[in-house]
């Protein structure tokens, strides 16, 4: 049973996407994403419920795996240089041979026919990430179905390119599942390269001449990742004299005096998933990624893409616990999580503010590899379960905002939450998921910092980052509300109490009507809820997803870093109420509510404007020279004259390449 | 829980208002004699408080009620987490709650003056956060946990004796999170530094009084941090409380307001530099 769960999450995706591709018929494709999106629901749950397995497949139709993986490969890099040969572009030529060559000569000269036995080493960590693959990738396709009808219209496309569109969007989600179960690392890199084959194709999508140039810098970033991944197979082979060592299991579990020549390649693989994870100086290329259509960028910043960066880096770790390697990673990863927070507090466009709050939790959970004790890890996990359906939500979002107001800019999107009460609202939710405690994410934060306060500078960098997400999500979720009273609220004639239980579900506006089509609905309301539920039961999802992935390396040296109480998390050094801080919260909720529910004599007034006001409340202006009304503007602070994106940018790169050069000149010393 | 929590729980909620209260209205009193006036009795802000609970109700938006109750809730679970001896980290992620949900009440009305005190107060967390986080971590180095339980349990000395910087920089933040001057940025006490009041612009009333109460809560809040640097003893946790805010007063007395153009930068570059002065000072200890 397994071997065909494994086969589904795999092959399904990339025979569902060449459907999609093949059928031209609208309503035969939206059912095939939306059974395709159930059958990997429900086959992730069950393969997680079967539990930790390994698995080696021989044959697929008679043809020979590893002899397949390795054809495809070599046809993907093909494909990827006549690619390259028509963007004319000799920088992803070269990037395509340095992997082509070296690879080659690997394959037929070093080491042909690498036969390694487990394949697929499926532990807690891979499973994990194929559930949110599955799930939060899933529902990110269905949300693509009505998403991209909308998104042709407004193009006027004669000739619909949604069947290439879900062909890539669907095929990425097989790519990563085969990445995170992949023990080979020939097989890991080949899915590697179809992952970003794929997001090159996503992004030019549009074929604009911004979208082509956007997708080639993603393309020749993440091949300076491939070649680097290339060059570690080829360094661990050269090193060790042994493909044994080719096995991902038997590379992290090397004995000890092996660390010092293993040191190269972990640095190498660790670059390959730093370029795939957008860090500094590679940021660029998520941030251009945002020209594609939205279920996209969603895709690329939540469930993949960019987690198969960071997994990367959180698989390794132990490999290169307590090393040089280990600090310079953990500051590198704090160093992108202190500059991109700073670069996200610079943008208005909500877009990028998004894309670079995902860099710097990326940064984060690669700060937390780094820092490389158990606790470090666990927050690691959890961030990247709790960044995967928070951040897949608010980009659905914003999505759904940019097609109703046609602006992505959170200046427009003051008082949004008087004309479109639903979806601000989930926004709202995904935007506190991610910045306020009780919900995960915070969690995670506060593990990485009591697991970073060893490192003075790792630490500082981390406080100073929080410090900056801080800002730029509070002043988002206020936005959403800025905006006069309507008088719709008034006319209300429930109880105070049913009021309040009412507004749960409905807001301020009962009635308001979401007119959102449900392949819409449906992916927001379920990860708003989950990210909510989530939090909620983080103690047991320590204990079920993310306790075993550090149980089951270091053996016999393992001392649980948390405990849980029926309440919360507690280490040697912290504790964590979750739960009473969570029954706190929604009392304080209710009482809020209910105090702005409860009726009674209450006037609603115009804002304050020095006794200059406009007679109607709902146009703020003030009385100008010859009594002309004139309006107002207000604006966020964006800190332009310290940190402007431009000014910023240029230091932010010159200082990551420093750490990069300090950590491969130590490590190749 | 026990009995000895239930007390701290029950003191937390209902006592620290009035100590809150108290603290102010001594504010008052202190600053009134340091510009040479006589001052309000010491009771005046409690009969404020009762004064703006009878006016009339009155909003530009029901989101300000609904963040005015929220930043009551997360300051009073502040107080009470703190009461409680947990985690120092945890303390900290709940007062940013409160102060979150006041800009977002602030932003939800469409006033000029509250918007811009909104702006700044986010400012004003953007630039308090990370030094409060740094003191903390500083404790947690010297002190070896982050719950204060275990740091008041294991640790025999004053962390003052320790940690005398960090207590500076925590000196600086709490200037900046009481808005006290120069950093009362995004809203002022003082009726010549500003003609509106910033981020209380749209707030009056019962609500404003709701938000009063709330900040008698954080100078509780504050107070404690500063009565863990001398834990040992109660005198002298006193003495030091007293001395620390009524520097806090001077200082608001003696200066004007500065810029927060000025504020960040200087704020964050001397936190740090000192900050990581104390740090090397522990690792220099250990060694």
């Amino acid at each position: 049973m397994v071997e065909g769960l494994i086969g589904v999450s795999i092959l399904l995706p990339c025979i569902a996407g060449l459907l999609c591709f093949l059928i031209k018929s609208p309503g035969a494709r939206s059912a095939i994403i939306v059974a395709t999106g159930v059958v990997l629901t429900i086959s992730a749950l069950m393969l997680f419920n079967n539990g930790p397995c390994t698995y080696t497949p021989q044959t697929i139709l008679g043809l020979d795996v590893n002899l397949l993986i390795t054809v495809a490969d070599f046809g993907l890099l093909f494909i990827i240089l006549g690619i390259a040969f028509k963007l004319g572009n000799p920088l992803v030529i070269i990037l395509t041979l340095l992997q082509i060559v070296p690879l080659a000569y690997f394959e037929l000269k070093m080491a042909p026919h690498v036969e390694l036995s487990p394949a697929f080493y499926i532990d807690t960590l891979a499973l994990v990430m194929n559930l949110i693959i599955s799930i939060v990738g899933s529902l990110i396709c269905i949300f693509g179905i009505r998403y991209m009808e909308e998104h042709e219209h407004h193009l006027h496309l004669k000739k619909s390119r949604q069947p290439r569109f879900f062909f890539f969007l669907v095929l990425f989600l097989g790519a990563m599942n085969g990445l995170v179960f992949s023990n080979n690392l020939l097989w890991l890199y080949f899915f590697w390269e179809v992952t970003t084959f794929c997001s090159f194709m996503l992004i030019g999508h549009d074929r604009t001449e911004i979208a082509i140039k956007n997708a080639t810098r993603a393309l020749w970033m993440n091949m300076t990742g491939g070649v680097a991944f290339v060059a570690a197979i080829i360094a661990i082979y050269y090193k060790t004299q042994s493909v044994e060592y080719l096995s991902l299991q038997t590379l992290i579990n090397h004995s000890p005096e092996l660390t010092g020549f293993l040191l190269l390649p972990f640095a190498l693989l660790c670059f390959a998933g730093f370029t795939k994870a957008a860090q500094v100086p590679f940021q660029s290329w998520l941030c251009g990624a945002m020209v594609a259509p939205t279920p996209v960028s969603a895709l690329l910043h939540s469930s993949t893409m960019v987690k198969a960066g960071v997994y990367i880096v959180v698989r390794l770790a132990p490999g290169f616990q307590g090393t040089y390697l280990s600090t310079m990673v953990a500051t590198f990863g704090a160093f992108t999580f202190l500059t991109a927070s700073a670069l996200a507090v610079n943008m208005s466009n909500g877009k990028k503010i998004l894309a670079y709050s995902t860099i710097a939790n990326l940064g984060l959970i690669i700060a937390c590899a780094g820092i490389n004790t158990p606790a470090a890890i666990i927050a690691a996990i959890l961030l990247i379960i709790f960044h995967a359906v928070s951040k897949g939500l608010l980009f659905l979002c914003v999505g759904t905002i940019e097609h109703a107001i046609g602006s992505r800019d959170i200046e427009d999107m003051r008082g949004l939450y008087n004309t479109m009460p639903a979806v601000s609202r989930i926004t709202i939710i995904g935007i506190l998921t991610m910045m306020l405690p009780p919900f995960g994410a915070l969690m995670s934060k506060w593990m990485a910092i009591e697991a970073a306060a060893n490192i003075p500078w790792v630490v500082v960098m981390v406080a100073l980052g929080s410090g900056l997400t801080v800002l730029f999500w509070a002043r988002w979720a206020g936005l959403f509300v800025s905006g006069p009273q309507l008088k719709q609220q008034e006319i209300r004639k429930e109880s105070a109490l049913k009021a309040t239980l009412l507004t749960l579900f409905r807001g301020f506006y009962p009635n308001a009507k979401w007119k959102d089509p449900a392949s819409i609905k449906v992916p927001l309301v379920v990860l708003a809820s989950g990210a909510i539920l989530l939090s909620m039961t983080v103690p047991w999802i320590y204990t079920i997803l993310v306790k075993p992935v550090v149980a089951s390396y270091r053996t016999g040296l393992f001392v649980e870093p948390f405990k849980t109480m029926p309440f919360g998390l507690t280490s040697g050094v912290g504790a964590f109420y979750v739960l009473p801080v969570f029954l706190v919260s929604i009392l304080a909720y209710l009482m809020a509510v209910f105090a702005s529910q409860k009726g009674g004599h209450r006037v609603i007034s115009a804002p304050y404007m020095c006794g200059e006001q406009y007679p109607d409340p709902m146009q703020p202006k003030f009385r100008s020279h010859l009594n002309s009304w004139k309006d107002y503007m207000a604006g966020n602070v964006y800190l332009h004259e310290f940190i402007g994106e431009g000014k910023i940018s240029y230091w932010i790169n010159i200082l990551s390449l420093i750490i990069l050069i300090v950590m491969f000149g130590e490590v190749v010393r | 829980m026990n009995t000895v929590d239930m007390i701290a729980v029950i003191a937390a909620v209902f006592l620290s208002p009035l100590l809150g209260g108290l603290v102010a209205g001594i504010d008052r009193k202190v600053t009134a004699r340091l510009q040479g006036r006589y001052g309000p009795p010491i009771l005046q802000p409690f009969y404020d408080v009762l004064k703006l609970f009878g006016k009339e109700k009155m909003v530009v938006n029901y989101w300000q009620i609904f963040c005015a109750y929220m930043y009551l809730a997360a300051n009073i679970l502040t107080v009470v987490l703190l009461a409680l001896q947990s985690d120092l980290l945890l303390i900290f992620f709940v007062l940013a709650v409160g102060g979150v949900f006041l800009v977002i009440g602030a932003l939800a009305a469409e006033s000029p003056y509250s918007q811009i005190g909104a702006q700044r107060e986010l400012i004003q967390m953007l630039t308090y956060e990370p030094l409060i986080i740094l003191v903390f971590v500083g404790i947690y180095l010297e002190a070896g946990s982050f719950k204060i339980s275990e740091i008041v349990s294991n640790y025999h000395q004053p962390l003052l004796i320790s940690l005398p910087l960090l207590f500076i920089v925590l000196g600086y933040a709490i200037v900046i999170k009481l808005r006290k001057s120069p950093f009362d940025i995004s809203t002022s006490h003082h009726a010549h530094q500003e003609l509106v009041k910033g981020v209380m612009t749209e707030y009056s009333g019962p609500y404003l009084g709701v938000i009063e109460i709330s900040h008698w809560y954080e100078t509780v809040f504050i107070l404690g941090l500063c009565a863990l640097f001398w834990h040992t003893n109660f005198i002298w946790m006193s003495v030091l409380i007293v001395v620390t805010y009524f520097g806090e007063i001077l200082v608001d007395n003696i200066t004007a307001r500065l810029k927060w153009r000025w504020m960040l930068p200087h704020a964050w570059t001397g936190g740090l530099l000192m900050s990581f002065a104390n740090y090397f000072w522990i690792y220099a200890k250990i060694q």
